[in-house]
């Protein structure tokens, strides 16, 4: 039996799994409104289609995501180049958490910050294995590479965010 | 895993991420519910579209029925003897009555219905064709003919242009 909006189902795994696949998306694409658009269709691909098949839902999902937004990456080069040449600038950076005030803001800028400033290819495999609790197995399926080379990359990844955080660790 | 990450894993694992926006869930919640709502098809009975061909096909199929009826009722019967008298022949040898002497179809609708990702290929798009298929069958020694009208969908992935 299809289950539908109408009870709910559909908002409750929006709601549980939206945050981190938006966060995935957020690593492939060039803004946030490409994030929301590349969640959508690959949320609606799988409950349409996908759901009843075997397997970690979630890691199911993150594929379907990744393959959208590799998808909006081929529509939109062309476009994009041309756009980023007139607009002199490459891409958004709207936040990846919600926003807090004070001290705890702070920390929480500082920390974005640190990742923004990540290689994206060490960042998506933080991001993965951090948020979405994908194992580096999954995570070198997801994206077509080597465990030992998922593990390697959050490794230098998590000593890169070490060393940026330090002084903040100490003194906060 | 080297343990002096823990304490900045707990940290990042803390942080709540970004929800999606209200927008998002829309979107969303209008996909799927579009995604229930069946495409009305050329076999679906609630297509108003094809009322009219399943009405025609129909009336034409029970008025050669009745018409065959009525002509063979209007013979005069014959003597119960005479009827024993018949030998039925084979169907084998009987000549056809009616036969194919026209095919065709008509394109009456087309609809993209968007990108659609082939593992392995490049990107495409999902087009439904529409089509009715009409059959025409006469028999040469009578003027009778029948017509029959189907209709028929395809859908064809074609690939997509990036530019």
């Amino acid at each position: 039996m299809e289950e539908t909006h109408e009870d709910g189902t559909w908002n409750d795994w929006l709601a549980a799994h939206g945050p981190r696949l938006l966060l995935c998306a957020r690593q492939w694409t060039r803004s946030l409104s490409d994030a929301e658009d590349v969640v959508q269709e690959a949320f609606v691909r799988f409950w349409r289609h996908q759901r009843q098949l075997p397997g970690d839902p979630q890691a199911l999902l993150i594929t379907s995501v990744r393959r959208a937004a590799l998808d909006l990456a081929r529509r939109e080069s062309r476009r994009v180049v041309r756009e980023d040449r007139a607009a002199g600038e490459v891409g958004e950076s709207a936040p990846f958490f919600e926003p807090a005030q004070g001290d705890e803001g702070d920390r929480r800028r500082e920390l974005e910050r640190a990742l923004q400033v990540l290689p994206a290819e060490q960042r998506e495999v933080l991001v993965l294995k951090i948020w979405s609790e994908l194992t580096f197995d999954e995570i070198a399926r997801t994206l077509g590479i080597s465990p030992n080379t998922a593990a390697s990359r959050y490794r230098y990844a998590m000593a890169a965010l070490r060393k940026e955080l330090k002084p903040v660790c100490r003194h906060g | 895993m080297d343990d002096s990450f823990d304490e900045l894993e707990v940290e990042l694992k803390a942080l709540p991420l970004r929800r999606p926006s209200s927008d998002l869930i829309r979107r969303v919640g209008h996909d799927l519910t579009e995604a229930r709502r069946p495409y009305q098809t050329a076999t679906n009975l609630n297509s108003f579209k094809w009322l009219g061909w399943r009405t025609l096909a129909l009336a034409s199929v029970v008025a050669l029925v009745a018409g065959l009826s009525l002509f063979r009722t209007g013979h005069p019967s014959l003597p119960a003897a005479d009827k024993a008298a018949i030998v039925p022949v084979p169907v084998t040898n009987r000549p056809a009555q009616l036969q194919p002497v026209a095919a065709s179809n008509v394109l009456y609708d087309l609809k993209d219905e968007g990108p659609v990702t082939v593992e392995g290929a490049a990107p495409s798009r999902r087009v439904r064709y529409r089509y009715v298929d009409t059959y025409t069958w006469k028999s040469p020694h009578r003027n009778a003919s029948l017509k029959w009208s189907v209709p028929r969908d395809e859908i064809r992935i074609v690939p997509a242009s990036l530019n």
